[in-house]
């Protein structure tokens, strides 16, 4: 595969390039991460979501750049900007749809790549800090995209925010003083829309841009793993370079920046012909102004965060309610240390798990489904089945996972 | 001022501050079959629009000028025929009512309509516009949001034309007020397939590319 290795940047004497790297690792780093860092050659359709992730993250501080030059963090005036930027700005209206629609591909590329975790046991030996810290921008973009979401100062901002701040409130002892401190006022109010106003454009961000470096360091010290859960760093050729990988430019960046246009053509597609997302990307009451002396019939979350917000209604005690579903979160994290089978991918592991993992996936998408709908007595008790399953998931997978039947796994990739 | 004030006194209704529409409005709504591109429906919309709504209703997230750039009218023709003088042409579109006075009337403040018909939805605003019915006790009720306060501002036009006329009327508001809830709505749908088919083309050459650079990988 030595051809393979013509990607490799080399800093000559004399040349601009050179004379920058001897004040800058530039060459060094280029190479680390790019012309020299192999990536598996076998990646399959999961693993554009990772590159995909990183151009929706460009796309949201970009957009919001541009938003944060029209927009007004003020109680009596954010609505209104929000129309002036949808109406009176130049492309205002395409600049916010991009961030509206973003905001949703995020989560939904998101979740895409955390089942691509799953399925190849990504999480596991050697790459648990990658997860961990992949669980750690999960939960901050959560936080990021709840804070966005009151901006635009409408109906479901504005009662959304309150459902979940008086969450805080059902914590025993602090709970009521916490509650106020998040909101800096008795109510949700201007001063709460100022903070999170803040905690958007600026500290959440920052700190997701470098979770998201260190996501990719970490990655790239323990190098990718692939659809056949196997070490490529096991083999290596007289040159010491894996066998079976590539190096991840030029080859990665051409197939994903294939992948990057299919997933924009997609995002068109919803942005120009459906950017309401048909009432879940931008929920209808929020195209009123919040008014705190009105409480819409059905608050409901949007639809990124419903599977959580329908298990915090299965449990009939609002603290243990609060308590499972950030339970619902807390487990991933624990997710290498669950899983005590040493084969990494599904292609390759025992029965138990492929049925573990299907229940896992179908109680999220139905408790997704049932956290937009209303709470009838039927629906809530649907909601508790599944709240069910899915911790059956974390509880028995340590059991499971142990004696597991797996299939031989291969030497190399396959 | 004050003559609008009467008429709209006249129509006094019932008054109920929990009059709130929900998920489901009670009655199946009709489809508007309304037309964005149908420039004549919306000049028809705005007109009717200043006549029947304006005395109440404000659409104040949009300026006259931008109206009328959308519709097809110059500056003056939409300060004649919707603003009839009022006003500059930049100015927003506001309610002639004075302030405070709507809620001494009818014990509500009437709401902007600026996204009325992204917050309820076309078919919404075509039903509800003619959902009025006579009560038995000789009032006015609504068949989609009971007891509003709104008055059967389009008696008149139903008493004085034909079905089609009035239908169209309630169609031709509906219209205006669709295109005043997303004014850049054509803008994004004229746009997109241009974007589409950009990213198609680039679509085929990223494939090619891919395929040049990936085809002496055995995988």
């Amino acid at each position: 595969m030595s051809d393979h290795n013509d990607s490799k940047l080399v800093a000559k004497n004399g040349t601009l390039l050179g004379w920058f790297d001897k004040r800058y690792p530039l060459v060094s780093t280029w190479n680390v991460h790019v012309g020299e860092y192999y990536a598996p050659k076998n990646f399959n359709f999961w693993y554009f979501f990772g590159s995909l992730a990183l151009i929706v993250l460009v796309n949201q501080i970009v957009t919001g750049i541009w938003l944060t030059m029209s927009y007004k963090p003020s109680a009596a005036e954010a609505f209104a900007s929000v129309e002036y930027i949808m109406r009176d700005v130049e492309w205002g209206w395409l600049i916010r749809y991009m961030h509206s629609t973003g905001a949703s591909a995020f989560f939904l590329v998101v979740y895409l790549h955390m089942m691509r975790g799953m399925l190849y046991g990504s999480y596991k030996e050697p790459r648990e800090l990658v997860w961990l810290i992949g669980m750690m921008l999960f939960l901050l973009l959560m936080a990021e995209a709840f804070m966005g979401y009151l901006l635009p100062w409408g109906q479901m901002s504005y009662w959304g925010a309150q459902v979940i701040i008086s969450l805080f409130g059902a914590i025993p002892l602090i709970g009521p003083d916490l509650a106020l401190w998040v909101r800096g006022d008795f109510v949700i109010s201007d001063v709460t829309l100022n903070r999170f106003f803040a905690l958007h454009v600026i500290a959440l961000p920052l700190v997701l841009v470098v979770l998201v470096f260190m996501h990719i360091v970490a990655l790239h010290q323990v190098g990718s793993n692939n659809p056949d859960g196997v070490e490529i760093k096991k083999y290596k050729n007289d040159r010491g370079l894996p066998m079976d990988g590539i190096p991840f430019h030029p080859y990665y960046s051409v197939k994903d920046s294939m992948g990057a246009v299919f997933f924009m053509l997609l995002f068109a597609i919803v942005m120009f012909y459906a950017p309401e997302g048909g009432g879940y990307f931008i929920e209808a009451p929020n195209f009123e102004p919040a008014n705190p002396l009105k409480t819409p019939d059905h608050i409901a979350p949007v639809w990124y965060f419903t599977p959580f917000y329908a298990i915090l209604r299965a449990i009939p005690d609002k603290f243990l309610g609060v308590v499972a579903m950030g339970g619902a979160i807390a487990v991933l994290f624990a997710m290498p240390w669950l899983d005590r089978c040493k084969v990494k991918s599904i292609r390759y592991r025992g029965l138990s798990f492929k049925i573990l993992l299907t229940i896992l996936v179908v109680s999220f998408v139905i408790l997704g489904w049932l956290g937009t709908q209303p709470a009838t007595p039927e629906l809530t008790k649907l909601a508790q089945i599944f709240t069910a399953l899915y911790f059956m998931f974390f509880l028995i997978l340590p059991f499971t996972s142990v004696n597991e039947k797996t299939k031989p796994v291969p030497e190399r990739v396959t | 001022m004050k003559k609008l004030l009467i008429i709209c006194s006249l129509f006094l209704l019932p008054l109920s501050l929990s009059a709130q529409a929900g998920g489901g409005y009670g009655i199946t709504l009709e489809h508007a079959n309304n037309d964005l591109r149908d420039q004549a429906s919306l000049q028809r919309g705005a007109v009717l629009f200043s006549n029947y709504c304006m005395a109440c209703h404000s659409i104040k997230y949009i300026r006259y000028n931008r109206i009328a750039r959308n519709i097809g009218w110059s500056d003056d023709e939409i300060m004649e025929k919707m603003a009839y003088g009022q006003g500059r042409v930049v100015d927003d579109v506001e309610t002639r009512m004075l302030p405070d006075i709507a809620k001494g009337v009818f014990g509500t403040e009437p709401p902007d309509l600026s996204l009325m018909s992204r917050l309820k939805g076309e078919d919404y605003i075509y039903t509800f516009l003619r959902a009025y019915h006579e009560t038995e006790d000789g009032t006015w009720d609504n068949t989609v949001l009971k007891g509003t306060a709104m008055p059967n501002v389009l008696e008149g036009i139903k008493r004085h034309s034909t079905e089609e006329e009035y239908e169209q009327a309630a169609r031709d508001i509906t219209n205006f007020l669709s295109y005043v809830g997303e004014p850049s709505k054509l803008d994004r749908l004229d746009l997109g397939w241009k974007v589409i088919a950009f990213l198609l083309l680039m679509l085929l050459l990223t494939y090619l590319l891919k395929r040049e650079y990936w085809k002496d990988i055995k995988h």
